[in-house]
């Protein structure tokens, strides 16, 4: 069998190591509705991720065939979806099942590559698995009997949301008030930053009064 | 020349920006100066407040007090004293909405004693004039296991409180009624033949006992020292088998109950007595009051063809009292029981009666004796579940100007210039026309009421459709309050209805167009009424029950020809309902989701017309809580169907552009659920809901999530309670594309092409108030300020401008911030007394609070439900598009005038002194 492997490194670390309680190992299993004998939907391939922290993900999918592209073109034309069924494994051995879709036409355009984020709560549980085309990829060439899906997998994570920042306030604050007890800040601003709203109607004054004069000045020269 | 700059920007946070180059402390200062906040003269001008006291569970005369009142408890836990001539409230306790404040007992003599609680009981005692808590004492039962059947009464001064143990005995207790001393220990009277059929009317209990042929009917004085049990057969009383007991309704003056809904016998004299008079209707509800010329029987019931009918017979000859007989077929009170009766002697021997009637659909009716309506209450709109603001049609004449100049019609009608001018000759003949008309006079206006629900000139006057939980649907008036329209439909189970402006009133010929999609009360299918909001009367669909429960209902969103969007169902099978199904063919890039609350599974369908019917396909689903159980949704939040962006970014402090991810797909669920390590987490999590992408999302730890969660233009926030520090805290989130915008300007925006994640700024703010509502204001264009409208368990609602929210509040403000206008970080959010927009007029348990915008940009019009229904306008960036309610016309004539005439003047004086010159 054909089979290739696709890696691709996810690190966040340190940032992400921290929202995540948990570590484990994941399989997601993808299966879709193209060229399936019996059933609705038949395998696809699948994901094994060793460990949720650092992400580490092979992605393992089988190649579409001419009978493949055939009905994704089917699809395409009646403007149909292109759906995936998704069944996530982690090491609790709890089974979630997901589905997404994306066109069909979309699917063909961009060479049949996507992108599959898989959504993980602090528990480490998988909460969303979306597949979304790829728009950068260029279009297929078609005549071939093997197709490669270009699938670019990332591992994302929840974050935790913030909370109330008092701490930062306090010491704000407090920072504050030992600048007002070592006397008044200095003010280093430059003197028409400072006063430059006396000096604005001084000066449209003097421009107006300037306008009016004209007429009278050349009076008193005569 | 920068700072200037922004300094001559007109809105309100150009002056902001202006302020705070200078010191933030002025800004705050300004704030609350600035801030929303009404003259002691505009009290009710924008404003009104309706008090509600929620569906009459128990009520009673006060006949002692000089001024007369109705003393009423309520299915609400609201004990009240109503007018008696008006029917306004002139007192009203709200108690506790669990069942620590259900009211169990209202006794009125000189005061007005209530028993509430359950298990400890409170017994108060209150002033029926002004509603004081005068004294209070707390019972606890030993055992509470039956403590449901429990029943409270008052006689000669003492609280009697009974427990059945059905087929067992009865426990009776009884209590000095002020301070709550045992008279003696409880009595267990033996009593196997109770049963739960068995009635009390005070103070006996009466039941239907014994085998099939052989029943008896007994009864017995709970509070007698002697245990004397009084009993009869039934066939003495009744031929049928079938028999059930139900009790005198209204406090009746004796002992008595209903046979089989056929008879009606008393006790007297611990004997029972069969009245002759037989029960008219199997629905009518009986009562016996005290009248001139001994006991009355009356009888009140709501005939198919008769409808509202009412009599009275004399209790002790039997005859007919013909003074006191209605039969009103234009009154439709559906299922009507006297709640209180008091008749009252005249000098002339007459009858005068005052009837309290409620009726099924939780209205409160005072009567004459003759069925004359004194006063009506719509206590329904106490459970308000859904509202929609609907916009009044135009008048005749503007419509004609709009058709005039509607650029299709335009094209089709007018192909010639002649044409469109002999058109406008028309018009302008018409406009003349009505102007006579109105000089004339405005009454012949007045009279036809149709013509005055006619659109303002700024849309703010507009219809409000509420639907209550009862199943009673009303027409507002949105400036007065007054009920326009009411429709009353027995078998709607709102609980989640939905209500749909499928056609607004501006396409006329055709009228306005609503839809309530609801469930049916039995089966719980769904149900749907579509109604004309400007009239009441039922149209299109009618009132349509469907064969199959709803998942999810839709609106279309492109119109059929006749500008009616279409209805799409999707049914618990996944098959698409679309009403009416001649749009079918209109249905294309139609996306629906379905949450499940409970499992926090959430599914996109996308629905496609596939040339013979519409097919819905699942194309996503999501888990919202992982694998796990436990986790559900607590609060979901799209954004409003109407809502139009017109700002497409935020301009920075450095002259760029921020701008908003506005994907109007998104939705917002707030999923709460249990936690190894946090106990409990609450997840916000915003997915589109046409790809089924998550967006983006946020994670608090030990926090339990509140139903609150408001969702607009680029913002979202969710209320949780912080169960570490025992506050309730509001996360928000703000999505913005970035500097540059992905899409050209004007380019529509596609789920299913969109890839990119926008970027994400989250905050969280310590919210120092219990808040039972949220809502955002809503504007025709979004431009301008958007604030967040909190109602309180204070029973205040605030107005907080979104400014205070906003997640890019920074902690050490650099200058770019301050010229942009952004106030600093503060983690408690400032909730100024200034900023209560009801402001004295407290509103209990606020269940909701809706915004509708106006054709006012400025202005947002905003309805909080609950208890008490309140209207208000607000207007977050002032008013800045309409003149100020106090603007001097007077002084301005006067000053133009003055400027007008010193003009003409200094021209003439000019003249002269130029001749003047001349002649020198």
């Amino acid at each position: 069998m054909n089979y290739k492997l696709t890696i691709i490194f996810f690190l966040k670390v340190l940032h992400l190591s921290m929202g995540i309680d948990y570590d484990g190992w994941l399989n997601i299993k993808m299966e879709h509705s193209l060229n399936c004998e019996n059933g609705k939907y038949c395998n696809r391939g699948t994901i094994s991720i060793k460990s949720i922290r650092t992400g580490t993900s092979v992605i393992d999918q089988i190649t579409f065939g001419r009978t493949h592209i055939d009905e994704l073109k089917e699809l395409a034309e009646m403007d149909g979806f292109y759906s995936i069924r998704t069944i996530c494994t982690s090491a609790d051995n709890k089974e979630t099942e997901f589905l997404s879709s994306v066109k069909a036409q979309d699917f063909l355009n961009s060479g049949l590559s996507d992108v599959i984020s898989a959504w993980v709560l602090p528990s480490g549980a998988v909460m969303a698995i979306n597949f979304q085309v790829d728009n950068s990829s260029q279009a297929l060439v078609l005549g071939s009997n093997n197709y490669k899906i270009h699938s670019n997998f990332y591992l994302r994570y929840v974050e935790q949301a913030p909370v109330p920042d008092t701490a930062s306030y306090i010491q704000k604050l407090e920072r504050e008030r030992e600048a007002r007890e070592k006397g008044e800040l200095k003010d280093n601003r430059s003197f028409l930053a400072k006063y430059w709203m006396y000096i604005v109607p001084i000066a449209i004054f003097v421009m107006i009064s300037g306008a009016t004069n004209p007429e009278q000045a050349p009076q008193g020269a005569r | 020349m920068g700072v200037l700059s922004t300094s001559i920007k007109p809105n309100f946070l150009g002056l902001l920006k202006f302020l705070n180059s200078f010191n933030w402390f002025i800004v705050f200062f300004s704030l609350i100066n600035l801030s929303v906040c009404i003259y002691e003269d505009q009290i009710g001008k924008f404003d009104w407040r309706q008090t509600y006291v929620g569906r009459i569970k128990f009520s009673q005369f006060d006949t002692v007090s000089t001024a007369k009142k109705i003393i009423v408890a309520t299915e609400e836990n609201v004990l009240a004293a109503l007018n008696l001539k008006t029917g306004q409230v002139v007192w009203r306790h709200v108690l506790e909405s669990a069942s620590t404040g259900n009211i169990q007992l209202l006794h009125v003599t000189d005061k007005v004693v209530t028993v509430s609680g359950a298990n400890p009981y409170l017994v108060r005692g209150w002033d029926s004039t002004t509603g004081v808590l005068l004294w209070e004492w707390s019972l606890m039962l030993q055992k509470d296991d039956h403590a449901e059947f429990s029943e409270w009464w008052v006689q000669h001064g003492m609280l009697v409180h009974m427990l059945p143990v059905f087929g067992s005995h009865l426990e009776v207790s009884m209590y000095n009624l002020m301070t709550g001393q045992n008279r003696g220990s409880t009595s267990k009277l033996p009593a196997i033949w109770t049963n739960e059929g068995c009635v009390l009317s005070p103070p006996y209990y009466s039941c239907i006992s014994g085998s099939m042929g052989s029943l008896l009917l007994l009864s017995l004085d709970v509070t007698s020292n002697a245990v004397q049990i009084i009993s009869k057969p039934l066939s003495q009383f009744i031929s049928t088998e079938e028999s059930s007991l139900r009790p005198l309704d209204a406090n009746s003056i004796q002992p008595g109950f209903v046979i089989g809904d056929k008879k009606i016998v008393l006790i007297k004299n611990n004997e029972f007595e069969m009245l002759g008079i037989s029960v008219a209707d199997e629905s009518a509800s009986v009562a016996l009051v005290d009248s001139t010329n001994g006991p009355m029987v009356l009888q009140t019931w709501t005939d198919d063809i008769k409808g509202f009918s009412l009599i009275a017979h004399s209790a002790s000859t039997g005859k007919e009292v013909t003074e006191v007989r209605c039969s009103d077929p234009s009154l439709r009170l559906p299922e009507p029981e006297l709640a209180a009766v008091i008749c009252s002697k005249t000098p002339r021997e007459l009858h005068a009666c005052r009837l309290l009637v409620t009726a099924a659909d939780d209205s409160l009716h005072l009567m004459q004796q003759a069925g004359r309506v004194l006063w009506t209450r719509e206590e329904a709109l106490a459970n308000v579940v859904a509202v929609e603001f609907v916009d009044l049609p135009v008048s005749d004449l503007d419509a004609a100007i709009e058709s005039e100049f509607d650029q299709k019609e335009a094209a089709k009608m007018y192909s010639s210039v002649w044409a469109a001018f002999s058109r406008r000759l028309q018009t302008q003949f018409q406009q003349l026309q009505t102007l006579l008309q109105s000089l004339q006079g405005a009454e012949t206006n007045a009279r036809d009421t149709s013509t005055g629900l006619v659109r303002d000139y700024f849309n703010l006057h507009k219809i409000i459709v509420l639907v209550t939980d009862v199943g009673k649907i009303f027409g507002m008036d949105n400036l007065s309050g007054a009920i326009l329209w009411q429709h009353y439909e027995p078998s709607l189970d709102p609980s989640g209805a939905a209500v749909f402006t499928r056609r607004s009133a501006r396409h006329p010929p055709h009228d306005a167009y609503l839809t309530i999609v609801g469930k049916h009360e039995e089966t719980g299918n769904g149900l749907i009424i579509s109604l004309n909001p400007i009239r009441g009367t039922l149209v299109g669909e009618r009132s349509l029950q469907l064969d199959v429960q709803l998942l999810q209902c839709a609106l279309l969103h492109r119109a059929d020809q006749e500008k009616l969007h279409a209805l799409l169902l999707l049914d618990r099978d996944e098959n698409v309902q679309i009403f009416p199904v001649s749009a079918a063919p209109l249905v294309e890039n139609m996306f629906i989701y379905v949450a499940e609350k409970n499992t926090a599974r959430v599914q996109g369908y996308a629905l496609k017309y596939d040339g013979r019917s519409v097919v819905a396909q699942k194309t996503w689903s999501l888990s919202l809580g992982g694998s796990e159980a436990g986790h559900r949704i607590v609060a979901s939040s799209a954004k409003p169907a109407s809502e139009r962006t017109h700002s497409a970014g935020r301009v920075l402090g450095d002259r760029s552009v921020l701008y908003k991810y506005t994907n109007p797909n998104l939705v917002l669920f707030v999923t709460e659920g249990p936690d190894a390590i946090h106990k409990d987490v609450v997840v916000a999590t915003c997915v589109d809901a046409v790809s089924g992408a998550v967006i983006a999302s946020a994670a608090v730890r030990r926090a339990r999530a509140l139903p609150l969660a408001v969702h607009s233009d680029n913002f979202l926030a969710y209320v949780y309670y912080n169960d570490k520090h025992r506050r309730t805290e509001i996360g928000t989130m703000e999505l913005y594309e970035g500097k540059q915008r992905w899409l050209e300007a004007g380019a529509a925006f596609s789920s299913l092409r969109a890839s990119r994640a926008p970027a994400v700024y989250r905050a969280a703010y310590v919210l120092p108030a219990a808040p039972r509502a949220a809502a955002v204001t809503h504007t025709e264009r979004s431009l301008t300020d958007k604030h967040v409208l909190f109602a309180l368990s204070t029973g205040a609602i605030v107005e907080l401008p979104w400014a205070y929210l906003e997640p890019r509040r920074p902690v050490t403000p650099t200058p770019e911030h301050r010229e942009e206008g952004l106030i600093p970080y503060a983690p408690e959010l400032p909730l100024p007394a200034e900023a209560v927009i009801n402001y004295n007029r407290t509103l209990h348990r606020v269940s909701a609070i809706y915004t509708a915008p106006s054709g006012l940009e400025s202005t947002s019009l905003v309805l909080a439900t609950g208890l008490d229904l309140f209207y208000t306008r607000v207007a977050p960036s002032k008013t800045f598009d309409l003149l100020k309610d106090d603007f001097d016309y007077y002084l301005i004539t006067l000053v133009l005038g003055a400027l007008l005439l010193a003009t003409y003047s200094t021209k003439y004086f000019a003249s002269r002194k130029m001749l003047k010159m001349a002649w020198k």
